[in-house]
């Protein structure tokens, strides 16, 4: 199906911190193949990514999520030539993708853990039991309560919701 | 001597008459104290015309002219010849247009236009009346030139000079001259040898209209009027336009230049490149280096230095310095070459084997903002130029040449991009991110992604060719430096105008040509050194140069040496110096241009222009801002004479309106203005004041226009703090095409000013 185009979605993407190299890009592909990623999976090309943002193809950003596969090793941004902060302007388009609600699963759901259990990755009797023998000391208690009003201060747990929301 | 204005207005086809009462004008003209004369015409810019002025100037004793014309500019010319015709300085006569300036724009309101007019013309009678002869002065120059560089822009710019008589020393700093030309095997896009010059007409052999040569066989050493010193350098600059003195210093050889390129010498640059053999039959060491100093005295410098080969080292990713067998084009012309380091034949440098693969790389360098941000414009056709010779030479060899865009825009340049694709030549589309070896194969993979395909391939290459940028050649900023020349932002030699006057230089006698200013193609750099030569040879042809003296001048009483106007000029007309007891300012008349931008500098009001004095701009802005018992608000526009005067001539020209309470007065550059002006717009009876100069990046001063807008930030802080409202004062920028905009703009400070209301005058 096509996905209708959103003339002006670039300045969104420009007007976002971080975003403001965008339209420098000529596409010479430089990033691409400096992309690790790019190199594993189809599935993300920094090359692709900025020209469907400036093409306006925003669904296919957002929506389809390729802008979270991004490594944040910032060697396309050490090689372009054109000073376009490509992996800056990954991270402004997750900021706009989660604003909208568009939050890959995996994310939701580290979300949620670290809002349950103010943890990313849940731990468990199991991964406890590992830590003696590879000679880490025990986890202590996280303290819920103020990451829970730092989190819902700062409107993350009603974005997540929204993105569950979503994801439904 | 009293002043005996004469006052002529023309009708212009009844389109004055159409809307101001002539006759009460006329009456009016002659009772503005000093006029003496006053008549009407139909025009007076035609033979009839002028002729009446100039029996007016005769018979009644005229020393000072008012005229209204129509179209300004050819008017004045006219005007101004007709009136030197009868005795008096051209710059006593004053022109205006009351058609485009006040008739045509306020078509609408007779009344008001009236009143305008009549302030228009006590305005100009008043300016007259305070007007002065400015003279001339000349100045001797000297018919020779200097050439330096000896690349295909300095020869052909020194050849046309020859030949038009010129004598011409041409400075080379290499042993031998040809610049990279001489380097670069062949051209494009005529596909043959680089050093293939047009000829001189000293060829004794017939010379046909259709020659060219070989530089070796162009007799270009023994044109009549060329010095050829080849391994010279210019190591100082003494004088001014017209009369520099030049010192050169220059090494010795065993015999003469034209000799060159028969003293073998190794070129250093890519001695890595030779057989041992080469290396032995052309050794060092022949060069003495014993050195002698010159003077030489000419009237005119062309710069001609050229450009050179980025060096792409720093970009550590392509390996460049590091492998051996990356290497940049220039280097493969030399490989390419059958007088080269390697005979000719293709080989890669870490084994001298013949390459199967090659990988060329575009845009090292350039359009890379790390580096040079610009494009370096014929690196996509040398790249198509040496994938077309290998392919010729070498068809099984495969060559993939990686871009971001391939520019081809020239004539018969897209012919190579053709003729490569059917050879066979592959184009990747991409910009590769890093160059490695591929030690197990022992070849270089160039890893780069290919947009078209959607692809990521590694290319395995026996050498990799990066296209590099082209940068201002070595010691351009020294020579800058030593003739006092600007450089622009990529370090290359700014021309006075980049759309215009692409071979001169802020300096009358010096001018640029060829890659000195940019990377150029050959057929663009013979263009660019034919034009040098001709506003070389346009500055020389008549041994002297004539200035008028419309020209800044110093008061030494009031100067207080604090350094400012020299700093200010765009000119390098300014310098300090001693005079008796104290450090004074002095103009270099030569240089001074007139803008008058250290006018609007000067603390200490020390410095006036000849052709706009101070008292001239505040007679006419009292003449124009006087209410005469009209309840009306009155705004003064102070416009520039050149692109903000434009925008006031065409929105006049096209009869659009805007409010006759707008009131304009005309100075060389907006740069003139200083707070007072504003301030005493204000205190005389203005609402509000409108300033009108170039495009802040367009100024025909550069930094006027500028300047201008950060001294009305400045004075609207002062009148603030005096309580008056600060939107009273702006600042505008028009070009010729914005009259609607300044139409525009007149209006909204019209109606700006009537809802101010009054000012409170007594505050000022």
């Amino acid at each position: 199906m096509m996905k209708k185009q959103n003339p002006q979605f670039y300045e969104q993407v420009t007007s976002k911190l971080g975003g403001e190299t965008l339209t420098k890009c000529f596409q010479c592909g430089t990033c691409a193949s400096s992309c690790p990623v790019a190199k594993l999976t189809t599935r993300f090309n920094p090359r692709l990514v900025i020209k469907n943002a400036v093409a306006g193809e925003k669904e296919r950003i957002l929506v389809d999520g390729p802008i979270w596969l991004c490594c944040s090793c910032y060697n396309c941004q050490e090689r372009c030539p054109q000073g376009v902060e490509i992996a800056e302007i990954m991270y402004a388009l997750r900021n706009i993708a989660l604003k909208e609600g568009h939050l890959p699963k995996a994310f939701i759901e580290m979300a949620s853990n670290l809002m349950v259990e103010g943890r990313v990755v849940p731990t468990s009797a199991f991964t406890a039991k590992r830590r003696e023998p590879l000679g880490l000391p025990p986890l202590k208690e996280t303290g819920i309560e103020p990451l829970s009003k730092i989190l819902s201060v700062t409107s993350f747990s009603k974005t997540v919701e929204k993105a569950k929301e979503v994801a439904k | 001597m009293k002043t005996r204005v004469g006052v002529f207005l023309s009708d212009c086809n009844g389109e004055i008459s159409g809307i101001l009462n002539f006759g009460e004008l006329t009456s009016f003209a002659e009772k503005i104290p000093g006029v003496v004369y006053v008549r009407q015409n139909n025009e007076f810019c035609q033979e009839e015309g002028l002729k009446i002025i100039k029996d007016a100037i005769r018979e009644k004793g005229l020393n000072r002219v008012v005229v209204s014309a129509d179209e300004p500019v050819t008017c004045m010319v006219r005007i101004g010849k007709a009136v030197q015709e009868a005795g008096l300085n051209p710059y006593l006569a004053e022109v205006i247009t009351l058609r485009e300036h006040c008739a045509r724009p306020h078509q609408n309101e007779p009344e008001k236009a009236a009143r305008k007019a009549k302030a228009m013309l006590v305005a100009a009678v008043e300016k007259a009346k305070l007007s002065e002869p400015i003279d001339v002065l000349k100045y001797p120059v000297r018919k020779s030139s200097l050439v330096i560089g000896g690349g295909i822009a300095g020869i052909q710019v020194s050849m046309s000079l020859a030949e038009m008589g010129f004598p011409v020393h041409l400075v080379e700093r290499e042993p031998f001259l040809g610049g990279i030309a001489a380097r670069a095997v062949k051209f494009f896009p005529t596909d043959d040898c680089a050093l293939c010059i047009g000829a001189p007409s000293c060829d004794l052999n017939g010379i046909t209209k259709t020659s060219r040569k070989c530089l070796y066989r162009s007799g270009f050493s023994e044109i009549p009027n060329v010095n050829v010193l080849t391994n010279a350098r210019v190591v100082g600059v003494k004088g001014g336009p017209g009369d520099y003195q030049v010192t050169v210093e220059k090494k010795m050889y065993p015999r003469f230049p034209h000799d060159y390129p028969s003293i073998r010498v190794v070129d250093e640059q890519f001695r890595k490149f030779a057989t041992e053999e080469a290396s032995k039959t052309y050794p060092t060491g022949q060069v003495q280096t014993k050195s002698e100093t010159m003077t030489l005295d000419v009237g005119t410098i062309i710069v001609a230095t050229g450009f050179e080969e980025f060096n792409p080292s720093v970009v550590e990713e392509y390996q460049y310095g590091m492998h051996p067998d990356v290497i940049t084009q220039l280097e493969l012309a030399r490989i390419l070459d059958p007088f080269g380091p390697t005979g000719g034949s293709l080989i890669r440098p870490s084994d001298r084997g013949q390459p199967k693969k090659i990988v060329m790389v575009q845009c090292v360098g350039s359009r890379d903002a790390r580096w040079n941000a610009y494009c370096s414009s014929i690196c996509c056709m040398i790249a198509l130029k040496h994938a077309l010779i290998i392919k010729e030479k070498y068809p099984d060899t495969d060559i993939q040449i990686c871009y971001i865009d391939i520019r081809s825009w020239g004539r018969g340049h897209e012919d190579y991009y053709e003729r490569a694709r059917e050879a066979g030549v592959k184009f990747v589309k991409g910009r590769p991110t890093e160059i490695f070896e591929d030690t197990e194969m022992k070849k270089l993979i160039v890893d780069v992604e290919d947009a078209l395909l959607g692809k990521f391939v590694e290319l395995p290459a026996d050498l990799v060719v990066l296209s590099t940028a082209f940068v201002p050649a070595k010691g351009t900023m020294e020579l800058a430096k030593m003739l006092g020349l600007e450089l622009d932002g990529d370090g290359f030699f700014k021309e006075y105008n980049a759309k215009v006057r692409p071979t001169e230089t802020k300096l009358r006698g010096i001018y640029i040509c060829g890659g000195a200013t940019f990377p150029k193609d050959s057929p663009t750099t013979a263009l660019h050194a034919g034009s040098a030569a001709l506003k070389a040879a346009k500055f020389m042809a008549s041994g002297e140069f004539v200035k008028d003296r419309r020209t800044a001048v110093i008061d030494t009483e009031l100067c207080g040496d604090c350094e400012f106007c020299p700093v200010t000029c765009p000119y390098g007309a300014i310098t300090m110096e001693k005079l008796e007891n104290h450090i004074v300012a002095r103009i270099d008349e030569l240089k001074c241009e007139g803008c008058g931008i250290c006018v609007g500098t000067c603390p200490l009001n020390a410095i006036d222009l000849r052709h706009a004095k101070e008292s001239q701009i505040l007679a006419q802005v009292e003449a124009l801002t006087k209410k005469d018992g009209s309840m009306e608000q009155i705004v003064l526009a102070y416009c520039c004479a050149e692109c903000g005067g434009t925008a006031l001539d065409s929105a006049g020209t096209d009869s659009m309106e805007y409010p006759a309470n707008v009131r304009v007065v005309k100075v060389p550059c907006t740069g003139v203005l200083k707070i007072h002006h504003f301030l005493e717009a204000f205190n005389m009876g203005a609402d509000a004041v409108m300033v009108i100069g170039c495009k802040p990046d367009g100024c025909h001063y550069e930094e006027g226009s500028t300047r201008a807008k950060r001294k009305i930030e400045l004075a609207k802080k002062l009148l603030e703090s005096f309580g008056i409202e600060p939107s009273r004062l702006e600042m505008f920028h028009n070009v010729y095409v914005e009259g609607k905009e300044f139409a525009e703009e007149a209006r909204m400070m019209n109606e700006r000013a009537a809802v101010l209301g009054p000012l409170r005058r007594e505050i000022v």
